[in-house]
């Protein structure tokens, strides 16, 4: 049966986080279960917290993204290539460079600014304490992906989705879970070559999505898109290897901005990093 | 907590913006996302774009096609000598292939501006054939390194013949017979 995210937790964090014992990614194999713990109520460093919040609001790269990638990485990954004319969507001709016989290559430098972008909001939801989401059906590199959301201590989904896995949450997984604050999607598209159900289930649930889009998926309602190559081992596991970098440096940010800050231990890692 | 599952209207942040401003949703129970948000917009509004019916007339070509001033070139090697004699190997990224070569040493000798389009052509074609690349024009066989052992287009008739010839006399013993054998002739 598919799962998805079941910490029972309260947003805010000027509340009491109470987190239950949680199962991440799919089937037996992944499950990582979360302490049950409970921070106490800090009236008096609010105020900190609440700079520490808002601290890397204020630099356009507060956590120096762009060192992790530059554009000959993701030539060599071959993000570049998209799929032949017939397949193209419409509405991805904007981040199209041209079509060189028959196949799109997508624009590169647009690909560095939308990834840039994406990697910043992943990067401050991590650094929040926010519950990440990693979603792929593609079976090729379920394991990557699976892997992936492992080592960062986030969650991963790749197998068949359930209808109302976000929009029926309560009612599949008893009242009060938590749902994903911000879900990546690896591959918009699902195993029938339409539109991943996902998609749009999180704009119903007013969740941001980040997704990689082929030359033959649809963009609109991802909510910060980065137009590339989704079927190449080489490129899925850059993509992979970016957003593991990018969640570890910024939760590594935030445990240190509590240490300097002199607030109680860190007690809410989600599992190991 | 008190959402808005209208997909088809506004962007995420709109609608959770709107949300708050109407006051059915709190203050403190603003999403995590809502000022990194505010904060780093995306490039383009995620707004859902109906799907639009085809297009009828004349479809203008919204991606151009990608052409280079080398892809004549390109295409005379390619008529000219079919696929090339060595695969592409795609794993180096520093990797010529044949064709690559030629188009190289073609603009090369462009450049130099002596000779004329016509014979430019064929002297790349000599220049690479002289580095000895195994080039050769579709339909042509490929020239030998080594000539063919003489030995092999004997045949077997004339060098009886000739061995009978050589030998004094008479004996016409007909039929084949290996060279070795020559019967003695009683002298």
């Amino acid at each position: 049966m598919a799962a998805g995210v079941l910490t029972k937790g309260l947003c805010g964090f000027r509340q009491p986080r109470i987190v239950a014992a949680g199962y991440s990614c799919s089937g037996p194999l992944y499950a990582t279960a979360t302490a049950v713990k409970t921070l106490p109520l800090q009236t008096d460093s609010t105020a900190v917290t609440d700079k520490i919040q808002n601290l890397p609001l204020e630099t356009p790269d507060f956590f120096h993204l762009s060192e992790l990638f530059s554009l000959k990485d993701l030539f060599d990954a071959r993000v570049h290539l998209g799929h032949k004319k017939g397949c193209r969507h419409r509405l991805m001709e904007p981040y199209l460079f041209g079509s060189r016989l028959g196949q799109d290559i997508i624009d590169l430098d647009q690909t560095m600014a939308h990834l840039q972008s994406a990697l910043n909001f992943t990067a401050h939801i991590a650094y929040r304490g926010g519950i990440i989401l990693f979603v792929s059906r593609r079976r090729q590199f379920g394991h990557v992906v699976e892997s992936t959301a492992g080592d960062c201590g986030e969650y991963a989904h790749t197998r068949y989705w359930q209808g109302g896995l976000l929009t029926n949450a309560p009612i599949q997984y008893g009242s009060g879970v938590r749902l994903p604050d911000l879900i990546v999607f690896l591959s918009t598209l699902n195993n029938v070559f339409q539109q991943h159900v996902g998609v749009r289930d999180a704009a119903k649930m007013n969740i941001p999505t980040v997704g990689v889009v082929d030359s033959n998926c649809n963009p609109s309602l991802v909510t910060y898109p980065v137009p590339g190559n989704d079927d190449t081992p080489a490129a899925m596991e850059l993509y992979c290897r970016l957003f593991k970098m990018t969640i570890n440096r910024a939760k590594d940010k935030r445990r240190q901005m509590e240490l300097l800050q002199g607030l109680s231990p860190p007690g809410l890692t989600q599992g190991s990093s | 907590m008190a959402g808005s599952r209208l997909e088809k209207f506004g962007t995420v942040f709109t609608r959770v913006r709107d949300l708050m401003r109407s006051g059915v949703v709190k203050q403190s129970d603003k999403p995590i996302w809502y000022d990194v948000y505010k904060t780093f917009p995306p490039m383009k509004d995620p707004l859902y774009v109906r799907p639009v019916a085809k297009r009828y007339g004349k479809k203008e070509e919204a991606v151009p096609d990608i052409f280079y001033r080398e892809d004549e070139n390109r295409a005379k090697f390619y008529e000219g000598c079919g696929t090339g004699p060595r695969a592409f190997d795609l794993s180096k990224s520093s990797f010529v292939s044949t064709c690559q070569r030629f188009v190289e040493k073609y603009t090369e000798f462009e450049s130099q501006g002596e000779l004329e389009k016509q014979s430019l052509f064929e002297e790349t074609g000599k220049a690479l054939l002289a580095e000895d690349l195994g080039l050769r024009r579709r339909g042509i066989p490929a020239v030998a390194s080594e000539t063919r052992n003489p030995v092999l287009g004997m045949k077997l008739t004339d060098m009886l013949a000739e061995q009978q010839a050589d030998a004094p006399g008479g004996t016409r013993a007909p039929g084949k017979e290996k060279p070795t054998q020559v019967p003695l002739n009683p002298q």
